[in-house]
């Protein structure tokens, strides 16, 4: 048996995070007790015989004991939810908690962002939440409303991508103005909010963007001073 | 035992490679973006990319490298735009290898000595194809350099100062190629299943007047290597295209290993004051004009450009709509994984099979990628380096963080006299694909051609600054000897095809050039 392959690390204990603490373990628990039975040298093993070492049923195995334990994993595409929904937990939204701000001048703060670029005046539209392919091929063979500010919870570029020009504006609940969606918002000069938090919006609500907000320093991102450029709703009645 | 290809000074060398790539990788890691898709579960393919790259890069490497050598494809990266490039093949391509060999130590499939001679191959290779590719700056990688990249030699940027169009806001030009960068941009992303080393940027260069030059560059445009692209955007004449821009009062004080930029103040089209669009494959003797006769045909190509990919990017995004969670799976770890192909198409190696095949080593690993494992064991080991063996002695202090923390883990030199371990993970190379394969043919410079006369004509070519006498002809040489026939020579090739330096030599300054109407 090689030491080097197999003793824990003198300086490391176990990874930080829960699943892959879990899971990593379970690999290397399984690795060991594989290796062990082939009685054969480390050498002669690692790639020669590596399907003994760790198959794919192992790899099964893995998995299926942390959902036999009840466990749940956080999907990120949303094809994994569509594809596999036994295996994944259902999405949840904190609200942000701005919901109790007072109405001022008609508006009522409801979230903040970082902005992407420095306009000369705010956005405001009524929102369209786009979270699935469904509605995207949606917008895609019926077009984008006119002034339509979406709310998109993917800072990647490639959900939209088809008609992420179409938008007066962004409100993107994640990634930061370096993210793909992002770059791409700075490309299409749309006027994009990243990283928002903002309390519960329906679609049809009519908010405001503050595009005219400074974007975030270079070093935002290390020091955690974002969130600069607000968000509010259009109270109507007023 | 060690097999004796291996020498103390290779391991030397190869630890200080992993040592760079492990810190700057890092600092990329925290600084930079975050990794995200709703479309492409995007953290586990690129996980299950690291294992391919692992798996098969070091036979595929040393197959290409037999055929031509790392550094000259370093030669021929720095003369025009080739996906071999920074983010692609510079930093990518060695990097993903190493997370992979990361990965599967953790997991105590292999040890730190197994793989030797694959990680001191593919190690070496990347070394020699860096220094060539960054010859005229002098630097192995961009934040060796301050985070900047200049590759390109004088007589090029001449033509691009004297070639490009001088634009202003709102004028067809100016709109034309702010469209058509935002729609390359949009469709690179995509066809890469949301990863960005479909486009590239390098500079910043000095063009005087306060003005930077950025050379933008997108890849794989059409019909090619990904089989997902077969039958899209199949109008479009070119696979690559780079578009010079030139911002006046904009510094670009960040150029990263990733090939994208941070710029004070920040990007604005409105700075742009000229463009110009090329081509440039492994079939062509320097960077092609495109469009650039006139400020007109420059943009009504631009604008024809736009449309086309405007299409394309309906199409292909409907096409990826309809996809498999293990389709989307397999075509982002591929496109990860294959970041090094185009040094097969460079030496005429290219086989399909190579790049776009998971790796039946691999594909026993797909039960643990589900999306919270892939996000969570990627942010484990570059961001939170919390892989148990990641940490080194409680004395130490890493550069980034100054935690007692690597990324990348080293090679003990004691593989010199031990003799437990597998020196190579082998050269089988065995594998599948939950993809439609390939049928459509291969967009080139030379027209759409089938694989095999692209590898003919590959290795058949070179390209003339980079035959005797030129190849080693540099600018230190330039500086004393560009009154001479030879350099003279050496300028002309470069001057081929340009709309205003066409064989004026080597003795231009940038008092000299024709000025362009935004360089007044």
């Amino acid at each position: 048996m090689s030491d080097s392959a197999v003793t824990p690390p003198k300086w490391g204990t176990t990874e930080m995070l829960p699943l892959p603490s879990r899971f990593n373990s379970a690999v290397r628990e399984r690795a060991a007790r594989n290796f062990e039975a082939t009685g054969a040298a480390w050498k002669d093993v690692v790639f020669d015989r590596e399907f003994d070492l760790f198959s794919l049923d192992d790899a099964r195995a893995v998995e299926q004991e942390a959902l036999d334990s009840g466990y749940r994993f956080d999907f990120s595409a949303t094809v994994s939810l569509e594809s596999e929904p036994d295996k994944y937990k259902r999405p949840e939204r904190a609200a942000a908690g701005f919901a109790d701000g007072a109405v001022t001048d008609g508006r009522r703060q409801v979230g903040v962002g970082d902005n992407v670029i420095r306009k000369s005046e705010t956005v405001t539209g009524p929102v369209a939440l786009i979270s699935k392919v469904e509605q995207v091929m949606s917008l895609l063979a019926d077009g984008v409303p006119p002034g339509t500010i979406a709310v998109i919870d993917d800072s990647g570029g490639t959900l939209t991508a088809p008609i992420i020009e179409g938008f007066a504006g962004v409100i993107c609940l994640g990634g930061s103005v370096r993210s793909h969606l992002g770059i791409l918002a700075r490309e299409y000069d749309v006027p994009t909010l990243m990283n928002c938090r903002i309390d519960a919006l329906q679609d049809g609500d009519v908010v405001e963007i503050e595009v005219t907000a400074a974007p975030p320093a270079a070093d935002a991102y290390e020091t955690g001073d974002t969130g600069h450029a607000r968000i509010w709703t259009i109270e109507s009645g007023n | 035992m060690n097999t004796g290809k291996t020498s103390y000074t290779d391991l030397l060398s190869a630890n200080n490679y992993i040592r760079q790539l492990s810190d700057t990788t890092y600092w990329l890691c925290i600084t930079r973006t975050v990794q995200e898709s709703k479309l492409f579960p995007m953290n586990p393919y690129m996980l299950l990319s690291y294992l391919n790259s692992f798996y098969r890069l070091p036979t595929l490497l040393r197959e290409i490298d037999a055929a031509t050598p790392a550094e000259e494809l370093g030669d021929r990266a720095r003369e025009v735009s080739l996906k071999v490039d920074t983010v692609n093949a510079a930093w990518g391509m060695p990097s993903f290898y190493l997370i992979g060999r990361e990965m599967l130590m953790n997991w105590n499939l292999i040890g730190p000595g197994d793989a030797v001679d694959d990680v001191v191959d593919v190690l070496d290779f990347s070394r020699r194809f860096n220094l060539a590719y960054h010859r005229n700056d002098g630097h192995v990688t961009n934040k060796e350099f301050g985070d900047r990249s200049q590759f390109l030699p004088e007589r090029t940027l001449q033509v691009f100062e004297s070639d490009l169009h001088g634009v202003t806001p709102g004028d067809r030009l100016h709109t034309a190629a702010t469209k058509l960068v935002a729609q390359l941009s949009q469709y690179a992303f995509l066809a890469h299943c949301e990863c960005r080393i479909g486009l590239h940027n390098s500079g910043p260069y000095n063009f005087g007047d306060n003005r930077q030059l950025v050379v933008r560059d997108f890849f794989d445009l059409t019909e090619g290597d990904y089989p997902w692209l077969d039958g899209i955007a199949t109008q479009l004449p070119f696979a690559n295209l780079t578009i010079p821009i030139v911002f006046k009062d904009t510094n670009f004080h960040l150029m990263d290993d990733w090939a994208s930029f941070e710029a004070e103040p920040s990007y604005d089209a409105a700075n742009i004051a000229a463009v110009g669009m090329y081509t440039s494959d492994a079939l062509t003797d320097g960077y092609v004009p495109v469009g650039m006769e006139n400020a007109e045909t420059l943009a009504e190509t631009m604008e024809q450009y736009r449309e086309i990919l405007n299409e394309a990017t309906a199409d292909l995004w409907k096409r990826i709509a309809g996809w498999s969670r293990e389709q989307m799976i397999d075509a982002g770890a591929l496109v990860y994984s294959s970041v090094g192909k185009d040094f097969a198409h460079l030496a005429g190696t290219y086989r399909q099979d190579d790049w776009f095949q998971i790796d039946e080593r691999v594909q026993r690993f797909k039960p643990l990628m589900n999306d919270e494992y892939g996000r969570d064991n990627l942010g484990e080991m570059v961001g939170l380096l919390g892989f148990p063996h990641q940490k080194t002695n409680e004395y130490s202090m890493a550069r980034y963080s100054g935690l007692n923390q690597n990324m990348l883990t080293g090679i003990p030199y004691a593989v010199l006299t031990d003799d437990d371990f597998a020196p190579t993970a082998g050269d089988r190379l065995s594998g599948s694909s939950s993809l439609e394969p390939k049928t459509g043919l291969w967009t080139t410079s030379a027209g759409r051609l089938e694989i095999d006369d692209y590898n003919r004509r590959a290795r058949e070519f070179r390209p003339e600054v980079l035959t005797e006498p030129y190849r080693y002809l540099d600018e230190e040489w330039v500086k004393r000897q560009y009154p001479t026939s030879r350099a003279d020579e050496l300028y002309r090739l470069t001057q081929r095809g340009s709309r205003t330096l066409e064989g004026r030599g080597a003795g231009l300054r940038r008092a000299d050039l024709p000025s362009t109407p935004a360089g007044g």
